[in-house]
């Protein structure tokens, strides 16, 4: 017990020394990323409804100013000495308010309840596989009224204590691999950097709509072809009896000897650097991209580096808790974390997770592919129904109000399926791991009391 | 794992009943003063540490608080 605890200091020494160089070193090479900023946080001391113009006094400057309103904003739409997101537009090289959105929502019993039940199924599912909850949690806080930015920024406050404790619960039972969790993290970062340039390029070459579509396309993509893949790779071991296999990319991988080389203990791989650096960076820029970074880290250590899908799993956790707490900072330096939306969900993640983690101890392997599988195909039918709609909005095609809004629907219920189809699965195949253990148990107990 | 090996394990009702004491008294205090908190919490900068040291405190207490529940209800990992 003294050295595990021996052991646990040094590791989360080790990770606090990394964490720290590694945010020095991107707030200096990044200059932070993340936040948004045509955004101004602050608040309005008066309105004009004649002028249709409004006094604004941002959170950063003691100066007011006064802002003109744009077109698809009222008078009665601004609420006086509340804090609020003002999203700008510049036209004929004057600034002027696009949106005004209030900071800090009214929460009655029935946000309180959704947001406890939406935590309570996202936890579950990123303690089984790795990662998830972020993909229905940032949507569903934007549909209860928070702001974009809002929603992310709790969100990923979030993030990081509800993974450390599913990564901790997963270290105890021998799943996670901790250095493999820590290069992947700091290439992982890395990779966000890339992401954000990238998402920086698309949007200030095609605005907002462009952004949209390339986050969609990316998302719908990428998920569909690991999504299937993952799920078929289930589906054969299901019906094989289960016996696990290294993919064959990955034993390619490990007969290349470029050094530095690196032992993973608890994934039993040995790899070349440059084998993982770069599904870490891969992870990162689709973090970046799609928010769920997990998607393909999970698959990344399973098919490229060779880790089982239980240790893989595990291990996201530890990258979710290091670039969830980097991510943490960055948007608390915006001020934009509304912590009572952070612990609402924490309230019921924290039981989420850790009742997931120990889930993954009464399952086979293949029954955390076939979470994955499920819930990634699923959630790429969601985004996907969004696509025409950033299409039209480009220009490419017309879509009448109508099919936009059945279309919208689709995207809810589809998340709302996936979280549904997730809690099932793994609810299921615990209750049926449990009284088999169970079973086996009291087998034991009668053989031995037998043989007294 | 291996101490839980044996099958007669007490639970940590204690552990639970002081750790829900303590989560649920900081939920209470903290939305009591919601409108004083998320003023302070998004004033940007170094003002970054209260959010992020808030999430970590609670993760201890309630996480520590959900692991005892999940005892005490018999919820636990397969035992090798």
């Amino acid at each position: 017990m003294g050295g595990n605890r021996q052991k646990m200091k040094k590791i989360i020494a080790v990770i606090l020394m990394v964490f720290l160089t590694l945010s020095l070193a991107s707030t200096a090479f990044a200059g932070g990323g993340g936040p948004p900023k045509g955004i101004k946080k602050g608040v309005f001391i008066e309105v004009d409804p004649v002028t249709r113009t409004a006094v604004f006094k941002p959170s950063d400057s003691e100066e007011p100013m006064t802002l003109k309103l744009g077109e698809s904003v009222e008078p009665e739409d601004i609420d006086l000495n509340k804090k609020v997101l003002v999203s700008l537009g510049k036209h004929d090289g004057e600034e002027f308010i696009k949106s005004v959105s209030v900071m800090f929502m009214d929460l009655t019993l029935e946000k309180l309840i959704a947001l406890l039940v939406v935590g309570l199924i996202g936890g579950l599912l990123s303690g089984f596989i790795g990662s998830g909850g972020a993909f229905v949690l940032t949507p569903s806080m934007m549909s209860l009224g928070a702001p974009g930015a809002v929603a992310v920024a709790s969100n990923m406050c979030h993030k990081f204590p509800k993974a450390m404790v599913g990564a901790y619960k997963r270290f105890k039972y021998g799943q996670a691999d901790i250095k493999l969790g820590l290069v992947m993290a700091i290439s992982a970062i890395a990779g966000v950097q890339i992401g954000i340039k990238i998402q920086k390029f698309i949007l200030n070459k095609w605005g907002n709509a462009g952004s949209n579509l390339y986050v969609s396309v990316a998302f719908v993509v990428i998920l569909v072809i690991v999504g299937t893949y993952v799920f078929y790779d289930a589906w054969k071991l299901a019906r094989g009896g289960a016996e696990v296999k290294v993919s064959k990319l990955a034993l390619a991988m490990q007969k290349i000897k470029i050094p530095p080389m690196l032992h993973f203990k608890r994934a039993g791989v040995t790899l070349s650097a440059w084998v993982t650096i770069p599904v870490g960076l891969a992870t990162g820029m689709l973090a970046a991209t799609i928010a769920v970074g997990g998607f393909i880290g999970v698959p990344g250590m399973i098919y490229v580096v060779g880790a089982s899908a239980i240790v893989a799993s595990a291990t996201e956790l530890v990258i979710a808790f290091i670039m969830g707490l980097w991510g943490s900072i960055q948007w608390g330096l915006s001020g934009l974390i509304d912590i009572r939306l952070t612990l609402l969900i924490l309230a019921a993640s924290l039981f989420g997770v850790q009742l997931g983690a120990l889930g993954t101890t009464y399952v086979k392997d293949y029954v955390i592919k076939v979470v994955m599988g499920a819930v990634m195909l699923i959630v790429a039918v969601s985004r996907g129904a969004k696509v025409p709609i950033y299409l039209s909005e480009l220009g490419f095609t017309s879509l009448d109000p109508k099919t936009a809004s059945v279309l919208n629907e689709i995207s809810f219920w589809a998340l709302v399926t996936a979280l549904a189809t997730a809690g099932v699965i793994i609810t299921g195949a615990m209750i049926k791991g449990m009284r088999k253990a169970k079973a086996e148990e009291r087998e034991a107990a009668a053989k031995e009391a037998a043989s007294h | 794992m291996a101490q839980t090996g044996k099958s007669q394990k007490k639970k940590p009702y204690l552990q639970a009943i002081v750790f829900g004491v303590l989560s649920i008294t900081s939920y209470v205090i903290l939305f009591a003063h919601q409108s004083y908190i998320t003023e302070h919490y998004t004033r940007g900068g170094i003002y970054a540490a209260l959010p992020v040291g808030t999430a970590l405190y609670f993760s201890f207490l309630h996480g520590a608080f959900a692991s005892s529940v999940l005892s005490v209800l018999g919820i636990e990992a397969k035992k090798h």
